[in-house]
């Protein structure tokens, strides 16, 4: 491709696939919640459709990619939409975050008759601004305006931080890994990775263990305002960390299709900037949550 | 103490920013930034980390993590 300003896609049927994979996975998910009994297996076939897709139309890319037919503009074009992505998902934790934030240091002390909200110990007697706060005063669900602030500490250098040092070390052997590209290591480079992979797979094991202690002593999504804000923000990041594996698990056999060398290799990149991301989420988690 | 783990993570989030910009600009320039970017990150956060079980041992900081008792 000469011109250097401009590209043109070429037509392609991936879209209307995709649509076709996307409504169908609603359709049965709709019906699913109705009790349907076609909805499981509807959702399943849209959900096949999408990857289906997924694997057909970003395999369509990569093979462009490596018959070299883009030029510098389609390069840049990558860049840029790998960062507007990344921006959603920085918003996306923001406000997960910032609910937490809010909770803490404004909305449980309001509770408790801070600023100028006086009356609401009235509301709520004998309520003591507290954080954690497991049992939020007349929530929904929950009987009258009965409420509790008994909790117990748990160690948190056990199982939280078993999976803070694994998730870290991943992203120490991601930082070997990219080192190892960089240079044209190639068996460094598949060692590293394979390293960064399993370290992931790991904390999402542990992740899970540590979610059927919590819930089998009683921290559910329901327990108030501490429960919902820890469920979420775990959750959402460890689904993060499940797409983070798998895209890692891609770029992994890319790596041995031999579609990188040490100076154009966008595609780890963005994969490498992703899981360094869910890194530093994990960490602010560990360390919001946790400790401060 | 908890001001410098505070410092410590917005310091984190900088290079994470600065990676970002690199990667953004990519080539070589970009690339060079996008590396040294994250090595600097994952360095702050395994000092972090250490930082907070020291910390703990000495009784400067104290855990948060709770579950109900009831």
């Amino acid at each position: 491709m000469s011109d250097q300003n401009y590209y043109i896609p070429h037509g392609t049927y991936w879209p209307v696939i995709g649509s076709i994979g996307i409504s169908t996975t609603f359709v049965g998910l709709a019906n699913l919640m109705h009790d349907v009994s076609w909805g499981a297996p509807v959702m399943g076939l849209g959900l096949t459709i999408l990857i289906f897709m997924l694997f057909g139309w970003l395999g369509t890319v990569v093979n462009e990619s490596i018959s070299g037919i883009y030029n510098k503009q389609v390069d840049r074009t990558f860049r840029w939409g790998m960062s507007w992505f990344i921006f959603s998902e920085v918003m996306f934790f923001a406000a997960f975050f910032g609910a937490l934030f809010y909770a803490r240091i404004l909305s449980v002390p309001w509770l408790g008759g801070a600023d100028n909200n006086i009356f609401t110990p009235e509301l709520w007697e004998g309520f003591k601004a507290t954080w954690p706060l497991i049992n939020t005063p007349g929530a929904i669900g929950q009987s009258g305006t009965a409420f509790s602030t008994n909790f117990k500490l748990v160690d948190a250098w056990g199982l939280p931080a078993i999976n803070t040092a694994l998730l870290l070390s991943s992203g120490v052997t991601i930082t070997y890994a990219h080192h190892a590209l960089r240079k044209g290591h190639r068996n460094a480079l598949i060692t590293w990775m394979i390293a960064t992979i399993a370290l992931g797979v790991l904390f999402l094991g542990f992740q899970i263990t540590e979610y059927g202690h919590a819930y089998h002593d009683g921290l559910k999504l329901t327990s108030g305002i501490y429960g919902s804000t820890f469920y979420l923000l775990t959750g959402f990041h460890g689904f993060h960390v499940t797409v983070g594996a798998i895209m890692l698990t891609v770029i992994l056999y890319r790596i041995q299709k031999g579609h990188f060398n040490s100076e154009n290799h966008f595609a780890f990149e963005g994969v490498a900037w992703y899981w360094h991301f869910v890194d530093v989420v994990w960490l602010g988690l560990f360390v919001f949550v946790y400790w401060i | 103490m908890d001001i410098i783990v505070i410092v410590i993570i917005i310091v984190i989030l900088f290079s994470l920013g600065s990676a970002l910009v690199g990667m953004l600009r990519g080539g070589k320039k970009g690339s060079d930034k996008m590396f040294k970017s994250l090595r600097v990150r994952i360095s702050l956060s395994v000092f972090l980390f250490v930082l907070l079980m020291f910390a703990s041992f000495m009784g400067w900081i104290e855990p948060n993590n709770v579950l109900p008792t009831q």
